[in-house]
């Protein structure tokens, strides 16, 4: 059943939203964003902040419109001059103990008390005596506080609290001596304990890992979803000077909802390794792409192929590898699954790999051992396969060897051809998602050398072994994927967006 | 300025080492307790355990002097808090002391009529005669800590002094000494 809708005006513009929807999430629709700090759409609303406060006519006093729900015919000014001087009040009482640090800060250029400030503070002080002075803490994990720019709004407390279910923060002390404090035996290790730097509205939650690398504002952003695991978290890539500097959280209240674990977000340097292939090479000298895509079909042509494919490369590569060799084999690396309690389902899950479901919808096999079974005789593809654990007596069994991937594996001491290829953030593609949701990612840099999009590679080998996929965008790729594959039948790229879509195949049987 | 016997900002210093104060720590509430039999009676009369968290900090601080970290792990354990909550609560108090005290823990107030009948040179004679020379110190012996309160509701009998729980009315500089010859 849905709720009766309610309608109101906001700033002379009418809305109508469901009854219950709070004046600032109603004033979302209307396009007026109502300034906040401890008020979090993925959080348990706290009210402490009093940045949100507005006007409504008829109301005696100004509401915090985090914490007041619509009613019929409220007529609402954020703007108004009763409104603005409440916010500009909040706002000179949370700087008196701010140090004003901006220019060695983190946050600088993503942070809300800068972004407020600048739009609704006093042009100067009027604070002239000495500010408070606590000492930076580390909090564990990634996670680093300095008090002295906490503004106390509570988001991290109410996270760990409510969404962790890792009770480790509190408010300690009071008055103007309150700072976030942590229990004595806890820390920040909870493997979703690195949302609180997100969240956190100014520059007191600090991440370790990208403390002092980069200013917000040298960085290019990039829509991109999280290799890292087959929960498909959706994700920024953010990047400056063609290397990836961090992962944030993308929203998206189907998969991820705001968050992105610390593991995904923290594994992002294989993105940047330099030990990477290249050039294309036939038997250890540079070629040109022509030449290579010719002797690697040459090898494959007629011969007993044994595909070992990477369960992370995109939708796009697996089909055409199908499409040039048959389906291969995968294998997935798995670890702990590591569910964030108070979020329905959502977890660090056990495959470690992006793509493991639309591998095996596409007929890939899960196996531990890659090479096990390979004939004298066999060609062996290497798509973008580490071959951990596989020994170089293992592969030369094979009487040839194509590696198609960003690196050539220690295992493999004399490629017959290496087609080198982008990774993840230098294409753009789509990965499934162990709940059977098509994704897609963007690319966020440029690959080094030669490199070409996998999807570019392998629709080039796929048409010279004789499987003509004549493709000019990744979109292509996978709009001829939904036609030819069931599970994902009735996809586009463009129904895909940016937010992804359920496939068929997530209906009719997929793993659980 | 003064600074409540909690105040992590203020003049506060952790008390030289002295006594009991830096043993491990001893639970207090162990099952079959005297302290553990009055908690468990003073929970019945609150409709929720966390209700008690304030009387069973008080006992802490009877049994051990002061609030260690590990107490209030205790005390959340024991009420089905998280020790981050009992935190909270322990560093909202003032007057729950976060670090150890000396055994006469001694309040002056100085608030406005007792600074104005001489407060301040009360406090002076405190922590010259106490030997604890800095407010929030603890004296060598471990038997003070002098600490400047706000208002104690005495002012028709200024200076008043907490020792502990008792209240000194009429405090001057002179009395000082005898004050303390009286404190075991």
């Amino acid at each position: 059943m849905t709720a009766p809708m309610v309608n109101l005006t906001i700033e002379g513009r009418a809305v109508a939203v469901p009854a219950g929807t709070t004046i600032l999430e109603a004033a979302k629709v209307a396009g007026v964003l109502v300034p906040h700090y401890c008020y979090h759409p993925g959080l348990p609303v706290a009210g402490v902040c009093r940045m949100c406060l507005v006007e409504v006519e008829k109301m005696p006093k100004l509401a915090p419109s985090c914490a007041t729900t619509v009613g019929e015919g409220q007529v609402v000014h954020v703007y108004s001059e009763k409104a603005l001087e409440a916010r500009k009040g909040v706002l000179e009482l949370l700087l008196i103990n701010h140090p004003l640090d901006c220019p060695i800060c983190d946050q600088s250029g993503e942070c809300e008390l800068q972004d407020y400030t600048f739009a609704e503070g006093r042009a100067d002080s009027r604070y002239r005596e000495p500010k408070r002075f606590n000492p930076v803490e580390d909090f564990g994990g990634d996670v680093m506080y300095v008090p002295n720019r906490c503004i106390l709004c509570t988001r991290c407390v109410r996270f760990m609290d409510d969404l962790a279910h890792d009770e480790a923060l509190c408010v300690q002390e009071r008055g103007d001596r309150a700072s976030i404090g942590k229990a004595t035996e806890k820390d920040l290790t909870h493997p979703w304990a690195a949302n609180v730097v997100d969240l956190c509205p100014v520059g007191a939650l600090l991440s370790k890992d990208f403390l002092n690398k980069a200013r917000a504002w040298e960085l290019d952003r990039t829509a991109s979803v999280c290799p890292n695991c087959a929960q498909g978290c959706n994700t920024i890539v953010e990047t400056r000077d063609n290397v990836v500097m961090r992962f944030k959280p993308r929203t998206n209240t189907e998969v991820n909802q705001y968050f992105l674990c610390d593991e995904g977000r923290l594994d992002y340097r294989w993105l940047n390794r330099a030990d990477r292939a290249t050039q294309p090479m036939i038997d250890g000298v540079l070629a040109d792409w022509e030449e290579a895509i010719h002797a690697a079909a040459r090898l494959a042509k007629g011969a007993t192929v044994r595909l070992v494919a990477n369960a992370s490369l995109s939708n796009e590569a697996l089909y055409l590898l199908k499409r040039a060799f048959g389906p291969g084999v995968i294998t997935v690396r798995t670890g702990a699954e590591a569910p964030l309690p108070g979020a329905s389902d959502l977890a660090l899950r056990a495959d470690r790999a992006a793509n493991a479901t639309g591998a095996e919808w596409m007929g890939y096999r899960r196996v531990s051992a890659p090479l096990e079974g390979l004939g004298a005789g066999d060609v062996l593809v290497i798509a973008d396969h580490d071959l951990t654990g596989v020994s170089a007596e293992a592969v030369s069994r094979a009487k040839a060897v194509i590696v198609i991937g960003t690196q050539v594996p220690a295992a493999v001491t004399a490629p017959n051809v290496v087609l080198p290829i982008a990774n993840m953030a230098e294409e753009e593609g789509t990965f499934t998602n162990l709940r059977g949701r098509v994704q897609r990612f963007l690319q966020a840099k440029a690959a080094p050398g030669m490199a070409r999009p996998s999807w570019f590679v392998l629709a080039d080998l796929a048409t010279q072994l004789g499987q003509p996929a004549v493709h000019f965008t990744a979109g292509a790729v996978f709009d001829a994927l939904a036609k030819a594959e069931g599970a994902f039948a009735g996809l586009s790229y463009d129904t895909v967006a940016l937010k992804g879509k359920l496939a068929a195949g997530a209906t009719a049987g997929a793993r659980a | 300025m003064s600074h409540g016997p909690s105040a992590s900002g203020g003049a506060l210093v952790a008390a030289a080492p002295h006594g009991h104060d830096h043993a491990p720590y001893t639970p207090v509430f162990t099952a079959g307790s005297a302290r553990r039999a009055e908690l468990d009676a003073l929970i019945t009369r609150y409709p929720t355990k966390m209700a008690a968290l304030l009387p069973a900090l008080w006992m802490v601080q009877e049994e051990r002097g002061w609030i260690a970290p590990e107490a209030m792990s205790e005390v959340a354990s024991v009420l089905d808090l998280t020790a981050a909550y009992v935190k909270g609560v322990v560093t909202f108090y003032t007057m729950y002391h976060q670090h150890p005290v000396g055994r006469h823990f001694i309040q002056v107030c100085t608030t406005s009529p007792c600074l104005c009948a001489g407060a301040d040179k009360v406090v002076d004679s405190f922590l010259e005669h106490t030997g604890c020379k800095e407010l929030g110190v603890t004296s060598p012996d471990g038997k003070f800590t002098v600490i400047e309160v706000e208002c104690l509701g005495a002012c028709g009998f200024a200076t008043p002094v907490q020792i502990n729980a008792d209240y000194v009315e009429n405090v001057t500089p002179e009395k000082v000494p005898a004050i303390l010859a009286g404190l075991k």
